[in-house]
């Protein structure tokens, strides 16, 4: 089943193509990856699918439906998460406040209090899932860096998302981290969640991922699993190396 | 989480204010005082109306004169030509400038940052050619007198009664925006102010947001133009569509401190009195001008969060505490859940 999918998706900035007609495709219930160089269009393939970039021309299509013109909001709620390459978190919001800013507004009543019991007890799950709990009163500017992406993960699940983009999660986190969130991946697909995740870390990437896609110049050069890509010709010339 | 100390603080400032603002007419000396009080609540009104927009969202408008302005007139205009009940007239009027508002935000909220500080300035000097230039329905330059909705009232007695009047609309906006700050409408308001677009990719449709809050903030802006007009009763189009207007309701909520309740409260009490005095010491020498520059340089250099956080800050120093640092986290702990030690490098703040 597809669950992500783009058809001759094209964006340049000025004369410089990143995104050149790219045709590519991710599968539902899986952990999928997306490599390539720097430069080769991986973020803003992100940002052209999560709605925050505007593609010159192509199609994007999302469990079926068609996403090309939608708003972020909307695709965010059509169940497209994402996390960002240099992590964002809301700097002088509280942990928590963090996460129960992902809970969807339900009904018309804006005066609605925010962090019911139910959300409240639910946002405190995530953030113990992610071993942050005890910061939950803390203002977010002043978290390490490995500690706002934990909680840049718990906003987005917060947001019930079916499918999570992660851009590059294991960058500039230790390595206990890194292994904490490749396990949590794994977990968290094995309860159904489908993953995109761009990432340099090839021992996270070639240990976590299902399906590989790899970018080159904006446009996808291979894709496979990874006992495939790694003795890929195309791809160890492009990037993997020798 | 507030603590216990904190709240009781709170709880005593407020109930201190209330007190003394509602013993302020038989407490003031003369007449003039007692209007220089209604100026500060006005100006205490029609900050905390910005401060629905500014605050929450962060988008600094300099055009909210407009709509205190499109109140003002838009209140004495169906008083003197539609024949309505002064009060009638300010609920309409607010009203009025609620609908007027949703195709300005419409077009306006498209922008952020520098543009948008800039369309707001525009919407003022759009609206001022507007009332200037159309004699025939607002007057002009030669202004608009509005009828005293208390016609055989007598000047301290009419003070009296407005100063009431936008004292308690003071404490309906400041309802109504900490009904908002603890929402979920509010979180999201402030998710927009921190990141506009990761707010939108959790799916926070900020857009909306924006424009409600908009409409909100220009609503209770068009009450307390309106409610100006009903007491001051004459109407200068050079005066009600300022940019000066706008530019005070914003240094007072940036002075007090535009993520809290009371900031604009705080910074109204403390520039429209320094106003007053300028005005009375100097006269018409644009003197107040100047301080008014000065205060706004010093509150961006030493307290850009405002008066109110910076003493909160203040208090909290003097105080001990048995709240613990998330700094006082051990090694061990930060082990344990897999995290790092944290370090200055490694922090956005």
């Amino acid at each position: 089943m597809r669950s992500l999918e783009t058809v001759e998706l094209t964006k340049a900035f000025g004369g410089n193509l990143v995104l050149d007609k790219t045709t590519v495709s991710f599968q539902h219930g899986k952990v999928n990856a997306l490599i390539g160089p720097n430069g080769s269009g991986k973020t803003t393939f992100f940002n052209c699918v999560t709605g925050l970039i505007r593609p010159d021309s192509g199609r994007i299509s999302y469990a079926g439906a068609d996403i090309t013109r939608r708003s972020p909001h909307a695709i965010a709620r059509a169940g497209l998460g994402r996390t960002f390459q240099l992590c964002r978190v809301f700097p002088r919001m509280t942990v928590l406040d963090n996460v129960l800013a992902a809970t969807r507004p339900r009904g018309v009543n804006l005066l609605r209090g925010a962090g019911g019991r139910k959300e409240t007890d639910r946002a405190r799950g995530w953030l113990t899932k992610l071993g942050i709990e005890h910061l939950a009163h803390a203002e977010a500017r002043n978290l390490s860096w490995g500690q706002q992406k934990l909680l840049e993960l718990a906003g987005v699940l917060m947001s019930e998302p079916e499918t999570v983009l992660l851009d590059e999660p294991a960058g500039g986190v230790n390595p206990a981290l890194l292994d904490r969130i490749g396990a949590l991946v794994r977990d968290l697909n094995a309860e159904g969640r489908t993953f995109v995740i761009v990432e340099h870390n090839m021992d996270l990437v070639m240990s976590i991922s299902d399906h590989i896609v790899v970018f080159d110049r904006g446009r996808p050069i291979a894709e496979g699993p990874p006992s495939l890509i790694r003795t890929d010709e195309r791809v160890l010339g492009a990037y993997l190396g020798a | 989480m507030p603590s216990v100390s904190k709240r009781l603080a709170t709880g005593i400032a407020i109930v201190a204010f209330a007190a003394v603002a509602l013993a302020f007419p038989e407490l003031a000396p003369n007449p003039y005082i007692l209007s220089v009080g209604i100026v500060v609540l006005n100006y205490a009104v029609l900050s905390t109306s910005w401060n629905f927009v500014g605050g929450f969202t962060g988008y600094i408008s300099l055009g909210h004169g407009a709509l205190a302005g499109l109140g003002a007139y838009g209140t004495g205009l169906l008083v003197t030509k539609g024949g309505l009940p002064s009060f009638v007239a300010l609920a309409a009027g607010a009203a009025i400038v609620a609908a007027i508002a949703i195709p300005i935000g419409y077009a306006a909220l498209r922008v952020r940052g520098a543009s948008f500080v800039i369309v707001s300035i525009a919407l003022v000097l759009v609206t001022l050619l507007v009332f200037q230039s159309w004699a025939s329905f607002t007057g002009g330059s030669r202004g608009l007198n509005v009828p005293r909705p208390f016609p055989g009232m007598l000047r301290p007695e009419h003070h009296r009664v407005f100063f009431y009047l936008f004292l308690a609309l003071l404490a309906i906006a400041l309802t109504v925006w900490w009904l908002i700050d603890r929402s979920r409408f509010g979180l999201g308001l402030k998710a927009i102010r921190e990141d506009e677009d990761k707010a939108e990719t959790l799916g926070t449709p900020t857009f909306a947001y924006k424009l409600v809050v908009f409409v909100v903030s220009a609503f209770f802006t068009g009450l307390a133009g309106g409610l100006y007009a009903l007491w001051f009763g004459d109407l200068d189009p050079i005066f009600q569509f300022s940019i000066l207007t706008g530019s005070y309701m914003v240094l007072m909520a940036l002075l007090g401190g535009v993520r809290n309740l009371f900031g604009p409260l705080v910074g109204a009490l403390i520039v429209g009195s320094a106003l007053e005095y300028f005005k009375v010491e100097f006269g018409n020498t644009p003197l107040h001008l100047v301080a008014t520059g000065v205060l706004l340089a010093l509150v961006v250099l030493f307290m850009p969060d405002g008066v109110l956080p910076a003493l909160g800050a203040l208090l909290r120093r003097l105080s001990p505490t048995t709240e613990t640092s998330i700094r006082e986290v051990t090694a061990g702990e930060v082990a344990a859940i897999g995290g790092e030690p944290q370090h200055a490098q490694s922090r956005n703040g």
